[in-house]
């Protein structure tokens, strides 16, 4: 039943048929071979019970967050804002790319857009200052990648409902890897400069006040963050209460940068609508290869599976870091996510790992699956703001990012405890 | 005849999906109201109950437009490879696929919403709400979702025959990597 679906998951994703629609293929699949009663006519609850979900609406929440904040305008303040803090570093206007991306994805949960906004903002200015096209768009692309890290992160949700995991604990969790995958960019990029000076631009210091003046930008972003995560953590809202709270906040932030319309709401309403489709319809299919999967014996044959294989833990971990690697370059975040739950989640919680942990692992992976070539979403994000150089150049740029993400997969290997121990202190 | 039908199919769909924004906002808006008058002691009650239930049903009627949209991830790597006329058959074939699952979806849809009305199914929850008064849109947004499935393939199966590739891969081929997935 393993080979039957992967390589039939690999098959049909060849095919070019919608991802969502492979999951289901796959579930009559299993229904039809592996199951000793006919599953299909629990089709119709399971797509009731997944998708009348409260949790979910976090979901279209968070992903309308995002997009009001994007096409209000606060992106451009945000990164002109940065870019007063942190161009005196070796590196200059690499930084606030990074930096802006951060602050983006801590709001708005979604790593394309993120890169797409960042993108757009920073890409006149690398010309106009003289930055080495490589590494500018290359740090675009990977700092956008942490908007599925750290929370709020939409991956996450989807993760946790999968898995029945707390997407509180989960959010936790991201926090302090995404975080540290920030400072990791940041000080790669000084290395880099540091050696090759030519790479970085000039370097600018802005006087205190401007600096100061630029912070009326920053706050309410930084505010927005803290309300949606500290409501969280404090056990005041469920992520669906303070999702509702982020969409209030970024109206709130909207009209007080004057960049509230009817076309704003308009545009925000339909990108919200889109995403979130695109979303459900890959989250029904997956639960319901989940259900199949589940009632055909799935653990079981893992467990036969991986006796006869005689793997340890570690090594399991090890083979299952290769397969997402190998599959992340060709197949992207969400996508790659629910495909590989059912199977592999199942097989690493069988060795004794704490899926709140495996799910940080899988976020560093998946963020490394959108920069890598031939198929990185964000790269082509990117390259597609540019609108000018090639495609090989971002892809060049993004190599020393995904050497940190590297970095950061051992780290969470060899220390789960960078995971786990907000959760595990919060608790 | 073929891009009329498709041009109306957008036209609808838009609203439809301007319509679940709205739906969407009025939840965020619920949620918000309960969450204060919590504090002061009067929780609204049910409103995790009615985000299940708006979720259910946005996410059926947001399909068609996604679809529209290009929304729905694929994988582009053999289509990318071929010439026009393969990625009209590539997209022929997953078009027809995505039809006819949705269209099992929906016929698998009607008994969960059949035995409710039967029953006349109320949910175990303090708001008692009658199943079938949000399993009917949840249901119909399924059937839409279909209907605009086989429609647009019919479009686009008419456009590849009169040899028009390029409009027909704008209905149903697959968007520029950037808008494709989060």
């Amino acid at each position: 039943m393993i080979a039957y679906v992967s390589v039939g998951l690999l098959g049909l994703l060849t095919l070019s048929i919608p991802v969502g629609i492979v999951l289901f293929l796959l579930g009559f699949g299993v229904d039809a071979f592996f199951s000793p009663f006919p599953l299909i006519k629990g089709l119709g609850n399971l797509v009731w019970s997944t998708s009348n979900n409260a949790t979910l609406i976090a979901i279209p929440f968070f992903v309308m967050l995002g997009e009001i904040l994007v096409r209000s305008g606060v992106a451009t303040r945000t990164y002109a804002a940065l870019d007063r803090w942190v161009s005196w570093l070796p590196g200059g206007l690499v930084h606030a790319n990074i930096a802006t991306a951060t602050m983006f994805s801590a709001t708005s949960g979604s790593s394309v857009a993120t890169a797409a906004t960042v993108a757009t903002v920073a890409m006149p200015q690398a010309e106009k200052l003289g930055y080495d096209p490589k590494l500018f768009s290359g740090a675009i692309a990977a700092g956008g990648t942490l908007g599925i890290m750290i929370p709020p992160s939409i991956n996450l949700i989807v993760y946790g409902f999968l898995t029945q995991t707390s997407i509180p604990r989960l959010f936790l969790a991201g926090l302090v890897p995404g975080l540290a995958l920030a400072f990791g960019f940041m000080l790669i990029t000084m290395l880099i400069c540091m050696i090759r000076p030519s790479l970085g631009g000039a370097r600018r210091v802005f006087p205190l006040r401007e600096m100061l003046r630029a912070l009326v930008n920053l706050v309410p972003i930084i505010l927005l963050f803290t309300i949606i995560i500290g409501t969280i953590y404090k056990g005041w809202a469920t992520p669906t209460e303070a999702a509702a709270v982020g969409v209030a906040g970024a109206i709130v932030i909207a009209a007080f940068f004057g960049g509230v319309s009817l076309q704003m709401f308009a545009d925000s309403i339909l990108g919200t609508v889109k995403i979130t489709s695109m979303i459900m319809l890959v989250v029904i299919g997956a639960s319901f290869l989940n259900f199949t999967l589940a009632s055909a014996g799935l653990g079981r044959e893992l467990q036969d599976f991986l006796g006869g294989l005689g793997l340890t833990p570690l090594n399991t971990i090890l083979v299952v870091v290769c397969i997402y690697i190998v599959l992340g370059f060709f197949i992207e975040t969400l996508s790659l996510m629910v495909v590989t739950i059912p199977i592999i989640v199942p097989l690493v919680v069988e060795q004794g790992y704490d899926p709140i942990w495996f799910g940080i692992l899988m976020i560093v992976l998946i963020e490394m699956a959108l920069i890598t070539p031939p198929v990185g979403l964000n790269l082509y994000v990117v390259q597609g703001a540019r609108k000018s150089g090639k495609m090989s150049e971002v892809m060049l740029g993004a190599i020393p990012y995904v050497i940190a993400m590297l970095l950061m997969v051992a780290a969470l290997i060899a220390f789960p405890q960078i995971a786990l121990m907000l959760p595990d202190a919060l608790q | 005849m073929p891009q009329q039908l498709l041009t109306l199919l957008r036209k609808v769909n838009h609203w439809v999906a301007i319509a679940i924004g709205v739906l969407l906002l009025t939840c965020a808006a619920v949620v918000l109201l309960d969450i204060v008058m919590r504090q002061v002691g009067h929780s609204l009650g049910g409103t995790d109950e009615i985000s299940g239930y708006v979720m259910a049903i946005a996410s059926s009627w947001g399909m068609g437009y996604a679809l529209l949209e290009l929304g729905h991830v694929r994988i582009d790597l053999l289509r990318g490879r071929v010439g026009q006329l393969g990625r009209s058959v590539f997209d022929l074939f997953a078009m027809v696929v995505l039809s006819g699952t949705i269209t099992l979806i929906a016929i698998r849809a009607w008994p969960v919403l059949e035995r409710s009305l039967d029953n006349s199914s109320r949910a175990n929850t303090p708001l008692e709400t009658p199943l079938a008064l949000v399993q009917t849109p949840w249901f119909l947004g399924w059937v839409w979702f279909a209907i605009v499935a086989w429609l647009t393939f019919a479009a686009a199966l008419m456009l590849v025959l009169r040899g028009e590739f390029a409009q027909s891969e704008q209905a149903i081929g697959t968007f520029g990597e950037e808008e494709s997935t989060i």
